[in-house]
């Protein structure tokens, strides 16, 4: 991580003189995946994790019923930051996995430069949700296969195939413990929301084409 | 659990002169039960920094308003303040609108998006470059 971080150009004034400008990155994938993996070794801060509560009516049904008593619950989200240039800083959010938390998503997904889909090849079905919801809104995204001890051995095409994704999606393979791997992922993304919008005002793509 | 624990348990309140202790009243109440504004108005990601009237004030605000205009001194997010507080990021979010509402804080929010949503093509290529560059 060797880019200088954000400085004031008066050293020893507490006010910033310059306009910065924060973007977001969602990281998302089914439960365990390595979403956190994923985050920390990118950051320049000690990864943290923040708590947002919850009302009843956002959780699932299931969870109530075994709780009757309990009218909030807290879901905690995992972040980290990449001072990009000496305005931009860049948030990495871990998206909570599970079903129930998706109304959290719209909030983090508003705005956002883009999403990872992290995939663990053992677990495929794990996935098919984010991927889903970043169609769904047009959002573009990436798909980085993380690759555990064990992983199954499979082509590019094999995966694109069995996760039916665009053929413009960028797919990588990688591994979220080395930050190099993850930060080619974020780049791979970052290239296709770029493409994405530059494309966007002389051909802007059909919702209802076929992929 | 200390204050602001995560999951590499990294402790960053004390920092700025907070501790667990401090707290003796609900989270909320530190808000007055307001849970406004919403994320669209000031979202997890938008950026504070202090101004130099927060400085002169310091000594008269509140412990915890205190911790985020000291945090504030160099940039940092609403779900930054959020967790090094150990504050939901919801009333961290309040907090900070209270303290930019008197001027304590500058907030930097993100820029119009394009149509799609996103960021505009310039702050994406100036990303590309800069994550191009580590």
């Amino acid at each position: 991580m060797g880019s200088a971080p954000v400085k004031s150009s008066r050293p020893g004034s507490p006010v910033w003189d310059r306009p910065l400008i924060p973007l977001k990155i969602l990281v998302a994938g089914g439960f365990g995946v390595g979403k956190t993996t994923f985050v920390g070794p990118l950051s320049e801060i000690p990864p943290l994790s923040t708590e947002q509560v919850m009302t009843a009516l956002s959780v699932d049904v299931d969870d109530v019923a075994a709780v009757p008593d309990k009218t909030t619950t807290t879901v905690t989200m995992d972040f980290g930051r990449i001072a990009v240039d000496d305005q931009i800083i860049l948030y990495l959010f871990g998206a909570p996995g599970q079903d129930r938390f998706w109304f959290m998503w719209d909030e983090l997904a508003h705005g956002a430069v883009g999403a990872v889909v992290l995939v663990d090849l053992r677990r495929l079905d794990d996935c098919f949700a984010a991927i889903d919801y970043f169609e769904d809104r047009r959002i573009p995204f990436a798909v980085a296969v993380n690759q555990f001890p064990g992983s199954p051995a499979h082509q590019d095409g094999a995966v694109r195939a069995a996760l039916s994704l665009p053929p413009d999606c960028p797919l990588t393979w990688m591994d979220a413990r080395q930050a190099r791997s993850s930060l080619d992922t974020l780049v791979a993304l970052v290239a296709h929301a770029l493409e994405r919008s530059s494309g966007a005002g002389q051909a802007p793509e059909d919702p209802a084409a076929p992929r | 659990m200390t204050a602001a624990s995560g999951p590499g348990g990294f402790c960053a309140a004390h920092r700025y002169g907070w501790g667990e202790g401090d707290r003796v009243v609900p989270v909320y109440a530190f808000t007055q039960g307001r849970t406004r504004p919403s994320g669209h108005e000031l979202p997890y990601e938008a950026l504070v920094t202090a101004t130099e009237r927060a400085v002169e004030h310091l000594p008269t605000l509140q412990p915890e308003r205190r911790a985020i205009v000291r945090m504030s001194v160099q940039p940092i997010s609403v779900v930054e303040i959020g967790a090094n507080l150990t504050l939901p990021a919801g009333v961290a979010r309040v907090l900070v609108s209270d303290l930019a509402d008197a001027g304590l804080l500058v907030v930097h929010l993100p820029q119009p998006t394009t149509t799609g949503g996103g960021p505009r093509e310039e702050i994406l290529g100036r990303l590309l470059d800069g994550l191009r560059s580590r």
